[in-house]
């Protein structure tokens, strides 16, 4: 740092070095773990999503048999996305006010409102036009509470002739339409959050929702792709390996995609080197080192870049089990680098201070409400959830004998 | 088949249960948005009211004046009287209403020093002293006057 | 069959929503209701906040960095203890150049220990190594095109129509937005009531003609306070505007501050 530091070591704050403004000389960053999840979870179900509409807009038939579990994974995580929200709030017992006055100017106002058309005029609406003849079925043929269960869903409508099935179809494929730029609104609005504020350099600049989207998509595919294997092996079922390798190609362009961007975000910010870089760097090299370089760039990007690229390169030659731990580990890894990156966007901006002069460090406590403890509760509750899900409608023995998610 | 609007049927239920939630929501948004909401702008109006009735901890000069217009007047002619009281004597609100002496503080060594120790970020014009070179005790009173600086005692 | 069902279950509909429509009066009564448990209504005002504009400028040259206006602050403010500032004063000094670099300057080394709140300790360079030193006294700089506001989700700060930009604290979610997009770090979130806080220019003291308690001590008249809508004869913000050349901070970010510095240095931020 051309400025240099005066290790100014206040009783209350020994954590920081250089200057950094009084405020900021706080314990734990304002903005800390919980809000790292909320966009990794919103990501998930937007790049889920996406993933399912590949099947009924793009018509990619190869990908019929994860097309029910990538909603209900969609489903299940967006369930989940306000809950790390609503912790954070000094006031979660306010929190509807963002729904009763929201103020147009802010982005975070806009979140009720996505949320909410996302989670019903989206996501339910599609699993519910995909499953309502199911439903019907089932219903009819299912004792005991799941029978009563599977009648609720049907709301009352019994009519499964062939052309209410036909318009089931037809409205599911313009939900999954309607729903492309909603995933883009529901994740790219939390992007917007970062990319809106000029006071942090770190965050504002304009490429921030279109990496966050990306990163997303990436994010979502790969949740897929390591849902349908655990699923697979824990029903001892055959993976279906076409599936799999489209699914790892589509994960593949993603990831270049991404990669690509936020290596443009980089190689900018580098060569225009603006007042703030020499602190950002610093901080980047020292306060975000394994979470940055070997996190999100070595293991989340550049190790599941080879991987499959090399596979996308010699797939034919390289034999199906190697292939399905090669997917299975870049899936993995992909998750963790961008959980990795969202940590290096949400913390990383707090841990220099605006006076661009000084640097912040943040040591997680274990318990509370900003904790690891919680974090990891927030983060398996998701798939707790999708499990009920999975034994309610992704049965592998549907009562009727019919297979789920079935051909079409 | 006569049906209502010429919807099938499950899209009527999804549509009747859109109207149902949208409804829910603009009632519940009139009941809950407080009434001195857009006042004055995107905030509730009241808060202008409720930010301005807190208590005063500082009393400001003039209610000192009130009481204290001896210590006033030496003041007006010397380099202190543009100073507050309440820098040196500390919140006097507590004092103006109930005033006793144990409400106020005396001034004291520390409050000398705190405004004329010499520091090379202070500006030049500012009297300011070396105080290890200039006086080892540890009342200034002893030269000088705090209500008139240039006074000797 | 399913005719039955939909006519049903339609006129069902249609007289839930009648029933609303006619129970109108009964919705205002639940406001009013409501109202009273959620957020109080206040009392009478006496004072029109459309007819004052307050601003506060910063001469940096008169500041002796005594720190009673950071500490005043924390006492008439009930500030909680700890990195939580309203208002506070840092510490520039700016070293000589090493001889021989042919550099104009050395390096800037700034503090503000505890705010300021209780002076400064001697400089850790010794004094004839520095080439300049000041104080800069910080606070809420009035943005006229205030971030902070522009990013409240809920409506719960504002710029007020004199001047000021407030916090709504019985509205405030506590989200930290607006911390987060102020960028000169002058917003904090309390620990005690967990909504934002920051400087109010004493909004309790000038709606009732007293001055800001940092302005109230302020040894030096280093803070200038005034309102720009009713000068006072020999009104020292009149001064201050007609006499000082100026700056403000961030210049860049199009903030549009109201609050003006004059003697600060090219190296504050």
């Amino acid at each position: 740092m051309t400025n240099a530091v005066t290790n100014v070591v206040l009783e209350l704050a020994p954590h920081f070095e250089g200057y950094v403004y009084p405020n900021e000389a706080t314990q734990q960053p304002l903005w800390s773990v919980l809000i790292v999840l909320y966009p990794y979870i919103t990501g998930l179900v937007a790049g889920a999503f996406i993933m399912a509409s590949l099947v009924r807009v793009f018509n990619v038939k190869a990908l019929e048999p994860v097309y029910r579990m990538s909603l209900l994974t969609a489903f299940a995580f967006l369930l989940c996305a306000p809950l790390p929200l609503l912790f954070h709030l000094g006031h979660p017992e306010r929190c509807y006010e963002v729904m009763m006055t929201p103020h147009l100017t802010s982005p975070m106002a806009i979140f009720g409102f996505v949320y909410a058309w996302y989670l019903m005029a989206v996501l339910l609406l599609e699993l519910w036009f995909d499953y309502r003849e199911d439903f019907v079925k089932w219903s009819e043929s299912t004792p005991g509470f799941k029978g009563i269960l599977y009648r609720l869903f049907t709301v009352g409508v019994t009519d499964i002739s062939e052309p209410a099935v036909k318009l089931d179809h037809r409205i599911g494929h313009i939900l999954s339409v309607v729903g492309i730029p909603s995933a883009f609104l529901l994740h790219g609005y939390v992007g917007f959050i970062f990319g809106s504020v000029k006071a942090n350099p770190w965050w504002g600049n304009v490429l921030m929702p279109i990496i966050f989207i990306m990163s997303a998509m990436v994010s979502g595919i790969a949740l897929c792709v390591f849902n349908y294997m655990v699923l697979s092996w824990i029903r001892r079922k055959t993976v279906d390996m076409k599936c799999l390798d489209v699914m790892c190609m589509f994960l593949f362009y993603a990831l270049v995609i991404d990669a690509a961007i936020e290596g443009l975000d980089w190689i900018h910010r580098i060569y225009s080197a603006e007042e703030g870089f020499q602190v950002m760097q610093y901080m980047a090299r020292e306060k975000l080192f394994y979470t940055l370089s070997l996190g999100q760039v070595a293991c989340g990007t550049l190790v599941p870049l080879l991987m499959l690229g090399l596979l996308q390169l010699i797939r034919k030659r390289v034999p199906e089990l190697a292939r399905r731990r090669m997917y299975f580990a870049s899936a993995a890894l992909i998750m963790v680098g961008v959980l990795a990156m969202r940590w290096n966007v949400v913390i990383g901006g707090q841990l220099f201070s605006k006076s661009l002069r000084g640097v912040m460090s943040y040591k997680m406590e274990f318990a509370g409400l900003e904790g690891w403890f919680m974090g990891a509760v927030l983060l398996s509750l998701p798939f707790i959830i999708l499990t009920v899900f999975i034994k309610l409608f992704l049965a592998e023995k549907p009562p009727g004998g019919q297979v789920a998610g079935g051909s079409r | 088949m006569r049906r209502l609007f010429n919807m099938p049927p499950q899209v009527l239920r999804i549509f009747l249960l859109a109207v149902g939630i949208v409804s829910i929501y603009s009632i519940a948004r009139y009941i809950l948005t407080p009434s001195s909401f857009r006042e004055y702008g995107w905030y509730r109006g009241a808060a202008l009211t409720e930010l301005q009735q807190r208590d005063p901890v500082f009393a400001g000069r003039k209610a000192c004046e009130e009481c204290h217009s001896d210590e006033e007047l030496k003041l007006a002619k010397h380099e202190h009287k543009t100073l507050s009281c309440e820098g040196c004597h500390g919140p006097g609100q507590a004092h103006v209403n109930d005033p006793k002496k144990e409400n106020i503080e005396k001034s004291s060594f520390a409050a000398c020093v705190r405004c004329h120790e010499a520091n090379p970020s202070r500006p030049k014009w500012h009297k300011q002293i070396v105080i290890k070179e200039h006086y080892t005790g540890s009342k200034c009173t002893e030269c000088h006057v705090p209500h008139s600086p240039t006074e000797v005692p | 069959m399913s005719n039955t069902v939909s006519r049903r279950s339609v006129l069902g509909k249609i007289g839930a929503t009648l029933a609303g429509v006619l129970a109108l009066p009964v919705a205002r009564t639940a406001k009013a209701a409501v109202q009273k448990v959620l957020v109080s209504t206040g009392a009478a005002k006496g004072y029109d906040p459309t007819k004052h504009k307050w601003v506060m400028a910063i001469d940096a040259n008169r500041c002796i960095g005594c720190g009673l206006c950071a500490e005043a602050c924390k006492k008439e403010n009930h500030v909680p203890e700890g990195p939580y500032f309203r208002t506070w004063v840092e510490r520039y000094v700016i070293t000589k150049p090493e001889p021989g670099s042919g550099a104009a300057r050395g390096e800037t080394l700034v503090d503000c220990p505890e705010g300021g709140m209780h002076g400064f300790p001697p400089i850790s360079v010794p004094k004839d190594e520095v080439q300049h030193s000041f104080f800069v006294p910080k606070l809420c700089n009035l943005c006229q095109h205030s971030p902070c506001v522009q990013v409240c989700p809920v409506g719960a700060t504002f710029d007020a129509p004199d001047g000021a930009v407030l916090i709504d604290p019985k509205y405030c979610i506590g989200c930290g937005f607006c911390i987060q997009a102020c960028p000169y770090g002058c917003r904090f979130l309390s620990p005690i009531t967990k909504t934002a806080e920051k400087c109010t220019l004493c909004y309790h003291r000038i709606t009732r003609g007293l001055k800001p308690a940092c302005v109230e001590v302020c040894p030096t008249q280093a803070r200038v306070f005034g309102d720009l809508k009713n000068p006072v004869p020999d009104d020292p913000i009149q001064h201050f505007y007609q006499n000082n050349r100026v700056q403000a901070l961030k210049p860049h970010l199009g903030t549009e501050p109201r609050v003006f510095y004059a003697g600060i240095d090219k190296e504050v931020r």
